[in-house]
């Protein structure tokens, strides 16, 4: 691969639709050339519920962004989140056929085939398998290529969904006259724009907290252990308070980006704010520990599915990087605050790079986007590297080693 | 309005019964009973003994003797239909000739989900006009609570001309901080009161306007749908806004299911006040009311004059909805005040959808239709929705009652037996205050 290659991140998220483009210049920088955003339509807790509002809301966004960048798209990098997707984790077992025991390649590829080889009930799909790790003879080893041992084990997580909705994603991209080079689970796409290389080696968890889902992912030791979504998102924050506060939705997201708080203030406990502010009839004042005791209900519990989701992997121990809170949902007040009680680890904010220089998309929102469009980098590049894996079988095929 | 001589035929002799089912149901009709009502009939119905000779009801039903013998249904629903279904000759006597039938029922337990949407396809059987007062558990409950309400308050959708749901999630929002257990377990009974009054005083009391049986029959016409049910109370100078802004506010309008019913199909309000009660107020108070929920065309108005109400209002909104046109398997059902017609004009599909049952029950005799195996030949539903034809249909269609807000039209969000998709503080019983 060589030249310029322009490819696009397309979120198409419950909130907003993002196109991200960039220029790869010979394979090996990346510019962030334009943005587009539509309002998403059509798209509740991650899923596509209406094709065609999503697919016109989506094309809407495309076509600003080309523009935006003056140049077309020739590949698209598609987020995907959802509470249909699943993960489970599988190796493969093979006895190293070297007669001195030398790890060799064929050993890792049977190894490889034989962790993918498990058959999904119909309906479903792969989306991703993620090698984290390998065991040679009960060991923990990085790179087992050309040691020593008997008994070789690939650990993988496996990421699958269902295929109608996974198709469903697809369609609105194909819709357009555009070709899907892959498509990423969003967690795995913020993770690794707001977790450093160092956080990953140590066990990190990152929690993006998006309008429709608030997806996960876990890392030890530079690899993927864990992925996860909760279909719960900023959309339920508001819904709660609309019913809760008795106010239309449009007033009750208003609040919460106005006033929202994680936790209940004991200082503005007697403080009321006015719903609208425009003193017009009809406007009342709302107690502010009303908004409080509602986001701080749905808040805490989100924290406490998370922790059961992930059992023992979520302790002090497990975690020395901590966990990292990123999307639209992170930034409610005190929202790191309520983590960190709830989960017991270190909690902090995150932030997109510094190579990012455009102030707007350093919003937490933006993680998942910018995450895309570096996954297509490595992917061009790892094309470059290896030609004979290039394309091999379309998106569903591929492995995402790349990030290890 | 209809023409005199019809209001005239259908209020005199216009027979009425409360029939409360169950230990939530009987509760709620003792309390009703208290404030004795011109001709209406209070029946308590029950499988526990105790609970029933407890009760200042004068007419009680002891049902299931030979189910449960005399204890109670101990929460299983199978039991209490079980109860009701050894009984029906015995309800279905006592609802013989009756015109209109509300049902008191908290569902969750036993003798209430198991047996009231029996009782409710009696009344119906019966020619009479059913609604029914349907309270739900709290969510704290238990899983296996709300599943086996959610299950009865569907069957009871397809039978009643109007099911209100108060679910104690929401009502638990109204009562003080320093309310007891009993206050918060008997917190539907007020609104179960205030409602069944409203519909009341609109029949029996004499007021600036009022509403007949027949009307009321013909509002209440569409089954299966949805019921918006919403009380207002306003006093003071202003009484009539402060009454409008406690309806906008009332919890019951907030439901996750209904609140984004903007237009009901038919529409009942009745507005119960003094003798200072003004026609424009009244104008005044429809406007709002028909501009938030509907159109004039299909609205029933009562003006109700109480001597003791001066300055003071309260208004009553009852509002039917059609089964929504998403739900596709459902063929709505034309608006009749007779159900007869219903049963011949039922659509070519039935026959096909009788075919499919035939293996169904033969293969899987169900418990919940003893009676029906023998009409396999000549498969007539007994209603325009029967619960058995819905069981043959081999896609997972979403319920009548899959109306879910914001999130409609995606899949449930359930963890560990509970849906995401319903606001936390509801379900962890959190009170908010909103003053």
């Amino acid at each position: 691969m060589s030249g310029n290659t322009v490819i696009g991140a397309i979120e198409i998220g419950t909130s907003k639709v993002v196109v991200l483009v960039g220029e790869i210049i010979n394979g090996r920088h990346l510019h962030i050339i334009g943005l587009g955003q539509s309002t998403s339509m059509g798209v509740k807790k991650g899923e596509i519920v209406d094709l065609r509002a999503a697919a016109d809301c989506t094309h809407a966004a495309i076509l600003s962004a080309e523009k935006s960048a003056g140049a077309h798209i020739d590949g698209v990098y598609l987020a995907t989140t959802g509470g249909h997707l699943e993960g489970f984790s599988n190796s493969g077992v093979v006895t190293v056929e070297d007669a001195s025991n030398w790890v060799r390649k064929s050993d890792l590829q049977r190894a490889a085939t034989n962790a993918k080889s498990k058959a999904l009930p119909p309906g479903r799909v792969y989306i991703h398998h993620i090698k984290s790790g390998y065991l040679l003879d009960g060991r923990h080893i990085q790179h087992p290529l050309e040691m020593q041992g008997a008994r070789l084990e690939a650990n993988y997580w496996h990421v699958h969904g269902d295929e109608r909705k996974v198709a469903d994603h697809l369609h609105v991209i194909n819709g357009f006259g555009l070709e899907v080079e892959d498509m990423v689970v969003a967690s795995i796409a913020s993770g690794c724009m707001v977790a450093t290389e160092e956080e990953k080696q140590a066990g990190v968890l990152v929690v993006d907290i998006g309008c429709g889902t608030t997806d996960y992912v876990l890392y030890r030791q530079n690899r993927i252990i864990r992925t996860g979504v909760i279909p719960v998102g900023g959309d339920h924050f508001t819904n709660d308070l609309s019913l809760g506060l008795r106010v239309s939705y449009k007033h009750a997201e208003s609040l919460k980006v106005r006033y929202g708080k994680a936790i209940v203030d004991r200082v503005e406990r007697q403080d009321s704010v006015m719903l609208v502010g425009d003193l017009m009839i009809g406007d009342r004042p709302i107690p502010r520990s009303a908004i409080q005791k509602i986001l701080h209900a749905r808040s805490d519990e989100l924290f406490v599915i998370l922790k059961n989701k992930l059992g023992s992997l979520l302790s002090p121990q497990n975690l020395p990087g901590g966990v990292i809170l990123t999307g639209g949902g992170s930034r409610l007040e005190a929202m790191d605050d309520l983590a960190e009680t709830v989960l017991g680890v270190p909690v902090r904010q995150g932030r997109n790079p510094e190579w990012v220089n455009h102030e707007q998309l350093r919003e937490p929102e933006f993680s998942g986007v910018l995450g895309l469009l570096y996954y297509g980098l490595s992917a061009q590049r790892q094309d470059e590297r290896a030609p004979e894996n290039a394309r091999s079988g379309g998106w569903i095929s591929k492995v995402t080693g790349i990030f290890k | 309005m209809s023409a005199p001589d019809t209001y005239e035929s259908a209020t005199s002799g216009l027979r009425i019964k409360i029939v409360g089912i169950g230990g939530a149901g009987n509760n709620a009709a003792d309390r009703l009973k208290l404030d004795d009502l011109a001709s209406v009939h209070l029946v308590n119905l029950n499988t526990d003994k105790k609970t029933l000779s407890a009760s200042p009801v004068s007419d009680k039903i002891m049902i299931g003797r030979g189910v449960t013998r005399g204890l109670s249904a101990g929460g299983e629903a199978d039991v209490g239909r079980q109860a009701a279904e050894a009984d029906r000759e015995i309800i279905l006597q006592t609802l013989r000739g009756v015109d209109l039938v509300f049902l008191l029922v908290g569902l969750g337990g036993g003798t209430g989900s198991g047996a009231a949407p029996i009782v409710a396809q009696c009344a119906r059987d019966e020619g009479a006009v059913v609604i029914t007062f349907a309270t739900l558990p709290f969510s704290r409950e238990g899983v296996r609570r709300m599943k086996q309400a959610e299950d009865a308050l569907h069957l009871l959708r397809e039978s009643c001309d109007a099911v209100i749901t108060l679910p104690n999630d929401v009502l638990v929002q109204e009562i003080p901080d320093d309310a007891t257990l009993l206050d918060a377990f008997s917190l539907a009974d007020n609104w179960i009161k205030r409602g069944v009054l409203a519909l009341w005083s609109m029949l029996f009391r004499d007021g600036l306007i009022n509403v007949d049986f027949a009307t009321l029959r013909q509002a209440f016409s569409a089954r299966g749908g949805k019921t918006l049910f919403g009380l207002g109370f306003g006093e003071g100078p202003d009484y009539v806004a402060s009454a409008l802004r406690s309806l906008e506010m009332c919890p019951l309008l907030h439901l996750p299911e209904n609140r984004y019913i903007r237009k009901a199909d038919s529409l009942i309000v009745n507005i119960l006040g003094g003798p200072d009660l003004t026609m424009a107020r009244v104008n005044e108070i429809m406007d709002f009311v028909t501009d938030r929920f509907g159109s004039k065309d299909n609205t029933v108005l009562g003006a109700v004059i109480d001597g003791s109400m001066s300055s003071r209002v309260e208004i009553t909104v009852i509002g039917t909805t059609m089964v929504e046109s998403t739900n596709r398997r459902y063929h709505s059902v034309p608006a009749a005040s007779n159900p007869e017609p219903n049963r011949r004009s039922a659509p070519a599909a039935r026959s096909e959808a009788s075919s499919t049952l035939h293996g169904r029950v033969e293969s899987n005799p169900v418990s919940a239709a003893p009676e029906q195996p023998a009409t396999h030949d000549t498969f007539t539903p007994s209603g325009p929705l029967s619960p058995h034809a819905i069981k043959q249909n081999e896609f997972d269609f979403p319920r009548i009652e899959d109306s879910r807000g914001h999130f409609d039209k995606t899949d449930p969000n359930l963890f560990e037996g509970v849906d995401l998709d319903v606001p936390t503080y509801l379900r962890r019983g959190i009170k908010i205050a909103l003053h």
